[in-house]
């Protein structure tokens, strides 16, 4: 059985023929070729999947496609303009707060989730925001220097 | 971070090679288009799924597949009828000692008998995963369910049951007559340890219970593979080592290895969890019965139930001597390793870690690897060294307490230096330990005083030693239509080496690292490589590339002499250009001089590294912690890594690596354990109950690099990757045995544990 989806992603609308089943990270990944969104344990425990949903950070996995509609989802793709990247990626890379990479576009949705409702978050702030977003390798260091370098310079 | 030069160390003026370089693949990551094996999407492509054992320990009566066979959507069926059934004790090459392929297969198909909890016993493929999973529920298979033994310390008692029939404890004079669970014994021994133990002034002892734990890799295991009308199989995999994959399918498949292909794509974390095969061979098998690609993908709960091979856990006692000057005199340690479900867990590395850094004449180290109903262990960051800095670092910590002497002190007492003697007896090459302490002394880590605050306190040291290994790398490098360098590693990158090898190449061009491209070869473009693990990969494929520059660069200068009409002797070469010696000489670009010379074929530069002499790797840690002796939590408020990385190709990825690797530490060390029902089932298979650390658990981490290069190796290139997981949970229990005055002796030291050592005092 299918359901027709209704949604905008990234400023585009799309109609989608999806499963009932499907939550927003599928359609995402699977119905729209959105990969850049990861999906890490698909119980909203890890953040490898956040987009932003009218602007707040969400867990796309704990999301159904359906609820989707009516919605402006914003997923990592909408970021960069070709080569150019947003400063968060810029710092990021920068800063050394990506290595292994699957937790870095769910890092980026929250940090710009933070950084457009806080632009001049403390560390303990940029800590809490990305405490949803699980990160193996880098120890969280790197990344929270890149964050807090984005908005001491873009946050004046 | 700090960069301090060790001992030995004439620094030569270095171009690109120990500089701060970002990421060259940096790009890919923060925009989300990185490819891991998830996002590959082919035309025609099936979706596959794993039916596992509900059962910790059971036989395999019957299995019928007909009825998901006949359900509509379902392409093709496998079980273990179709894949080859290997002898025990079979191998793969790797390394001097070979890696155990018969292990490997029993844990992507089990055959007659289960082990543990969600090992595989069939699969599908369907045209959609949900099709996937109706299928599973059509396969019957008939159980004759076994008495499970779960516990480590239950599967060694005499009556306990046995798991494997055929195996008899080796390692053991005369040879036992009936099989056990006790897989192997080994014993390191010099001098007379049981005499020096009596003698001694003061005794530190340590009786850990270390929980199994996982690698906490945020990608799940993915696999894509496809079979062509020829039967060549292209499989794109997130794994170690391409090789060894493509090893081991050819093996468990029964293909030649000219007919498979193995892409490694991006590796979402693997930390040892990704070496052996969890799925692929299935997908294989599973894509040629039905001509189309298959994808596999393991949900999170199937990678922590019985799906992949978590780190072992362990219990380990010791007993350390020391005379009235605090110097060691006998070190004596029984350390029991948990297999898993199949044999094979040798302990021999985690008995040489726990001791290797400590001069003592006297010590007598017994080891067992011992079978459970639990997945197969495998290998997790210096595999066992953490577990064994838990118990050997808090058994000096108490006998550094009973002899009141500082714990700084007594390890610059006993350090190891270059030449002493291993546990094996082998001697230490070039290390900087002591230079190690001697930094540490004068930090304000160890100099600033502990700050009061709201709870009790504690601050704690641990040190950390780790081998690692050598084995094969190579590399090779051709030269672009504009002169610049396109390197080939053979080495997965699971730890940013393709920019430190962008470097190492800029570095033996004179060019700058944007000029250099690096890509990872599969294992058919690529010579043959071990896998990315024992920190082998920067040092091992630095030389295969110093040596490929080289070749490359012969055989440009060859051209260039040819070009400039002069001698190729007579011609100097640098920063991309080759120039005649004579004043007002010729010079031609690599740019031009590829121009020019494209119809003569391709310049291949190549180079191997095998066996390239270790340089160990050694680590101290310092922590600061708070204990709140209401609710036992433990908070980290101060952590300072101090590690000797030989050379650092690129200071600031190196700190990346041991931010990770502490982070890792700390959660086994306090909240990471899996928590087993007695039935084998795993009661915490989620990420909501395997706590692994979030941005809020772990503090700011403090790094000092000391540079103690390792001699006859080029640049002097250290191994980094995995000491620095090893001393954290010693830190971090002689923190809070300082902060609470009890010593918790469990690993991970819950909040629970700690309130039972405070009120109790006794061993959980």
């Amino acid at each position: 059985m299918k359901a027709l989806i209704r949604c905008t992603v990234n400023d585009e609308e799309h109609v989608v023929l999806a499963d009932p089943r499907d939550s927003l990270l599928e359609l995402l990944r699977d119905r729209l070729g959105l990969t850049g969104t990861k999906e890490g344990c698909s119980n909203g425990n890890c953040g490898t999947c956040t987009v932003l949903v009218d602007g707040a950070p969400v867990n796309a996995c704990l999301m159904l496609a359906a609820e989707a509609q009516g919605h402006e989802v914003v997923t990592v793709e909408s970021l960069s303009e070709g080569t150019k990247l947003h400063p968060i990626q810029q710092a990021l890379v920068e800063y050394g707060g990506t290595q292994c990479g699957f937790c870095t576009p769910g890092i980026v949705m929250s940090a710009k989730a933070l950084l457009d409702a806080n632009p001049r978050p403390t560390e303990d702030e940029i800590r809490h925001a990305i405490a949803g977003n699980l990160c193996r390798c880098t120890g969280y260091d790197k990344i929270v220097a890149a964050i807090a370098a984005v908005a001491a310079t873009e946050g004046e | 971070m700090t960069v301090l030069p060790g001992g030995g160390n004439e620094k030569k003026e270095l171009w690109i090679v120990g500089k701060r370089v970002p990421r060259v693949d940096g790009r890919e990551r923060v925009t989300g288009k990185a490819i891991y094996p998830a996002d590959l999407n082919l035309p025609g492509m099936v979706h596959a799924k794993i039916l596992r054992s509900p059962h910790a320990h059971a036989r395999i009566r019957r299995i019928d597949t007909s009825r998901a066979t006949a359900l509509k959507g379902v392409v093709a069926v496998v079980t273990a009828a179709d894949f080859v059934d290997l002898p025990i004790g079979a191998t793969v090459t790797m390394g001097d000692a070979g890696y155990d392929v018969w292990v490997v297969a029993h844990t992507n198909m089990a055959r007659e008998t289960v082990h543990w909890v969600g090992q595989p016993v069939a699969a599908v493929a369907a045209v959609d995963v949900h099709t996937a999973e109706a299928a599973l529920k059509l396969i019957e298979v008939e159980y004759e369910p076994l008495p499970p033994v779960v516990d480590l310390a239950e599967a060694m008692a005499p009556d306990a049951p046995v798991l494997h029939s055929n195996v008899v404890t080796k390692g053991v004079e005369p040879a036992p007559r009936s099989p056990s669970n006790v897989c192997s014994r080994t014993v390191i021994e010099r001098g007379d340890t049981a005499a020096a133990i009596e003698r001694a002034t003061a005794i530190g002892e340590a009786h850990a219970r270390i929980d199994t734990a996982h690698q906490g890799y945020l990608e799940p295991q993915v696999v894509v593979a496809q079979v062509d009308p020829n039967g060549f199989a292209t499989v794109w995999a997130s794994t170690q080592g391409q090789f060894t994959a493509e090893l081991m399918l050819a093996r468990i498949l029964g293909l030649p290895q000219s007919k498979i292909r193995v892409v490694p794509l991006e590796v979402g974390g693997a930390f040892g969890g990704k070496i052996a095969l969890h799925g692929e061979a299935a997908a294989v098998r599973l894509a040629e019965k039905c001509g189309q690609p298959v994808k596999l993908v393991l949900t999170r709960e199937e990678v922590l139930q019985g799906g992949s091979g978590p780190a072992a856990g362990a219990l380990i006692d010791i007993r350390v001597g020391a005379d009235r000057e605090g110097q060691l005199t006998a070190i004596e340690g029984t350390y029991r390793v948990d297999a898993g479900g199949l044999p094979g867990m040798s302990p021999s590395l985690i008995m040489q870690a726990s001791a290797a850094l400590y001069q003592c004449p006297n010590l007598k180290l017994e080891g067992y690897d011992v079978v459970t109903n639990k997945p197969r262990t495998e290998a997790y960051r210096g595999p066992g060294g953490i577990q064994a800095a838990f118990a050997m670092e808090q058994a000096l910590d108490v006998l550094c307490q009973r002899l009141d002497l500082d714990p700084l002190e007594f390890r610059k007492r006993n350090a190891a230096v270059t030449g002493s003697l291993m546990p094996i007896g082998t001697p230490f090459p070039t290390i900087g330990l002591t230079t190690i302490l001697e930094e540490v002394g004068q930090h304000p880590c160890w100099t600033d005083p502990l700050p009061a605050g709201k709870h009790p306190r504690g601050r704690g040291l641990a040190l950390g030693y780790w081998r690692g290994t050598s084995m094969t790398s190579a590399a090779h490098i051709t030269i672009a239509g504009d002169g610049r360098p396109m390197v080939t590693m053979g080495p997965v990158d699971i730890s940013g080496t393709r920019t430190a090898m962008a470097q190492v190449v800029a570095e033996e061009f004179g060019l700058s690292v944007e000029d250099v491209h690096v890509s990872t070869g599969d294992s058919k473009s690529a010579g043959y490589s071990d896998i990315a693990a024992g920190s082998r990969v920067a040092r091992t494929t630095t030389a295969a590339l110093v040596e490929a520059s080289a070749d490359a660069l012969r055989q440009l200068r060859m051209r260039a002499a040819e070009k400039l009409q002069a001698s190729p002797e007579d011609l100097d070469y640098a920063g991309g250009v080759f120039r005649t010696r004579k004043p007002g000489g010729a010079a031609i670009s690599l740019a031009e001089l590829m121009q020019a010379t494209l119809g003569e074929g391709a310049i291949v530069g190549r180079g191997v590294s095998t066996r390239l002499p270790l340089g160990v790797e050694i680590g101290a840690h310092v922590c600061d912690v708070e204990v709140d002796p209401g609710t036992g939590q433990t908070t980290v408020l101060r952590y300072t890594a101090f590690q000797d990385v030989g050379c650092a190709l690129n200071p600031p990825a190196i700190e990346g690596q041991m931010q990770g690797s502490v982070a890792q530490g700390l959660g086994w060390a306090l909240t990471e354990g899996f928590d087993y029902a007695p039935d084998g089932r795993l009661r915490n298979a989620s990420l909501l109950d395997y706590r692994i650390p979030t941005a809020l658990d772990v503090p700011p981490i403090d790094c000092v690099l000391i540079e103690t290069p390792v001699p006859g190796v080029p640049y002097g290139v250290r191994g980094v990757g995995e000491v620095p997981i090893v001393p954290v949970a010693g830190a971090v229990a002689n923190a809070v045995a300082r902060a609470i005055g009890v010593r918790v002796w469990h690993m991970p030291m819950t909040p629970e544990r700690v309130l039972r050592a405070i009120r109790g005092g006794v061993l959980d």
